[in-house]
């Protein structure tokens, strides 16, 4: 699968789990106005990308400014750089 | 017999365990006294002429060698017996490590390894030597490291004994050794089974199947366990053994017993008397509960209880013990809560999952797990997650079979429905995997950490 893909399929099941209906999940997508995650949902979505992807970008971060995770288009973005500097 | 037994209570605690087994020794000399490797192919049995040999050997050596204290690294129930008995008889302090204790071994200096061979090594001689009895002879145990790195607490015998029945209604009973046996819990069980013309029986594993084996073949009468090995005996082993145990008694402890365990216990077994002890590795044991309900009677916070025991609770709810006037109030690490007429434990303070700062508590989520049909049983525990900490994890072992027409996947999403009714939305575990057998912790007890 590819990155944006498993991202959406992380999302959807993330959706399903907790009972809601998955909208149309685009890279424009605002991952809270759009698709109603908060952030309980976004570190489920960030464990089960850890798992299907095999890595988590946000583990162990040094405190600092972090990077904005604000559409969709902003974790295929995270995810792209972090699989590139395994 | 009878009376000498009871008669015990006189001598001093060091003296006992030594005292014990060499009486029984002379009356009833093949009488067995353990049952190794018990529900297996490797059975064998020790008699208390036996061991009361072995004591009397070890004994002598000590005498000659006056170490300033023994580590007991035996692997074998019987060697540790034989180390304990020796030692106390002869003043020497010792100490039990258990396995994921082994490195604390270095604040124990100068102190001499005895292994299953019980014998002295030659560089003993050469140590340091203790000349002067200045302090009483201490007994050295590891705590679980349930809710840190596991630690040393010196125990005097007195403490380690305080516990132990000698009255006739508890001698030459068969008692299950299924906790590790250089740990509290373990020690207690064996101490208690030796002292009183008992037969100790160590199943060859903790598989349900080989315990529930052990305690048919063997006669056990006396099972103490924790609640999750209890769990697991019930849930997993074999049901046509577990028909066939002829059990008196069922002696939780390690963890707290919850109301939906102490019922299927009842049912399971009518007749049985079921009692949890509440204990720490540092102040021994403290209450137990006889009445078969999970926690204990509100109105035991705030008056002394028989034994001068007091309990208090700090305002968020922490457990706090004095165990007489003269000592210090020791806060426990366990929480409880009011339900009706009881406190019951919610967990231990450690244990609490902290999700975007809201508290969870992995017991109660757990029980809530193993109330939905089709989970046999459930492990609760904290993922760490930078985005909100902690994020509650669940481990569930399907019941088998599942009824036709239902798969792994609607258990999973009833899971998360009864879980969304009866929890706080922050405590819905967001990770559900299966798994066909939960892991425990060398004490018995359920891992907190993601594994």
């Amino acid at each position: 699968m590819t990155i944006p893909d498993s991202i959406a399929a992380a999302i959807c099941s993330v959706l399903h789990d907790t009972g809601r209906k998955a909208p149309d999940i685009s890279p424009p997508s605002l991952l809270s106005a759009d698709l109603g995650l908060d952030s309980l949902d976004l570190a489920q979505t960030i464990v089960l990308l850890e798992r299907s992807l095999g890595v988590d970008p946000f583990r162990g971060a040094a405190a600092g400014p972090r990077p904005s995770i604000r559409t969709v288009s902003d974790l295929i973005a995270i995810y792209t750089t972090a699989l590139n500097h395994q | 017999m009878t009376t000498t037994i009871a008669n015990l209570a006189d001598a001093p605690a060091e003296d006992r365990l030594a005292s014990a087994i060499g009486l029984i020794a002379r009356q009833v000399p093949d009488r067995t006294a353990i049952v190794a490797q018990a529900g297996s192919d490797a059975r064998r049995t020790i008699d208390y002429a036996t061991l009361a040999a072995a004591i009397t050997k070890l004994e002598a050596d000590l005498a000659a060698a006056r170490p300033i204290g023994i580590v007991a690294r035996a692997k074998r129930v019987e060697s540790l017996v034989v180390i304990a008995a020796a030692c106390g008889r002869e003043h020497v302090p010792v100490a039990f490590l258990a396995e994921d204790a082994r490195d604390l071994v270095g604040e124990l200096r100068d102190w001499v390894a005895i292994d299953d061979s019980l014998s002295l090594p030659a560089t003993a001689a050469a140590g340091p030597r203790r000349e002067f009895e200045t302090v009483p002879p201490q007994v050295v145990v590891a705590t679980s490291g349930t809710s840190g790195p596991p630690k040393l607490v010196d125990h005097s015998w007195d403490s380690l004994l305080a516990a132990a029945r000698l009255a006739e209604q508890w001698h030459g009973l068969g008692w299950l050794l299924v906790y590790d046996a250089t740990r509290w819990a373990g020690l207690q069980v064996w101490l208690q089974a030796l002292l009183t013309a008992g037969r100790l029986v160590v199943p060859a594993s903790r598989d349900p199947d080989a315990v529930a084996k052990a305690v048919v073949d063997e006669q056990v009468s006396i099972l103490p366990a924790t609640p999750t090995l209890l769990r697991r005996l019930i849930t997993s082993a074999d049901r046509g053994f577990v028909s066939k145990m002829k059990l008196d008694r069922i002696t939780l402890g390690g963890e707290a017993a919850d109301a939906a365990l102490l019922e299927q216990a009842k049912e399971l077994f009518p007749g049985v008397k079921i009692t949890h002890v509440y204990a720490t590795t540092e102040l021994g044991e403290v209450f137990r509960v006889t009445d078969g309900q999970a926690g204990f009677p509100t109105e035991w916070i705030g008056r002394p209880l028989p034994g001068g025991v007091r309990l208090s609770m700090r305002r968020d709810g922490e457990l706090l013990v004095q165990l007489s006037r003269d000592t210090a109030e020791v806060a426990t690490g366990d929480l409880v809560e009011r339900r009706g007429g009881r406190y019951e434990f919610t967990g231990r303070r450690s244990d609490v999952i902290v999700v975007g700062g809201a508290k969870v508590f992995p017991r109660r989520v757990e029980e809530v797990l193993r109330s939905v049909p089709g989970i046999a049983d459930a492990r609760v525990y904290g993922l760490p997650s930078a985005i909100t900490g902690e994020l509650v994890a669940a481990e569930i072992v399907i019941t088998e079979p599942l009824p036709d027409s239902t798969t792994p996947d609607h258990v999973r999403s009833a899971a998360l429905a009864v879980c969304r009714e009866r929890l706080e939305p922050h405590s819905v575990p967001r990770i559900i995997d299966f798994t066909k057998k939960l892991a425990t912790t060398p004490a018995g007890k359920i891992p907190r950490r993601p594994s």
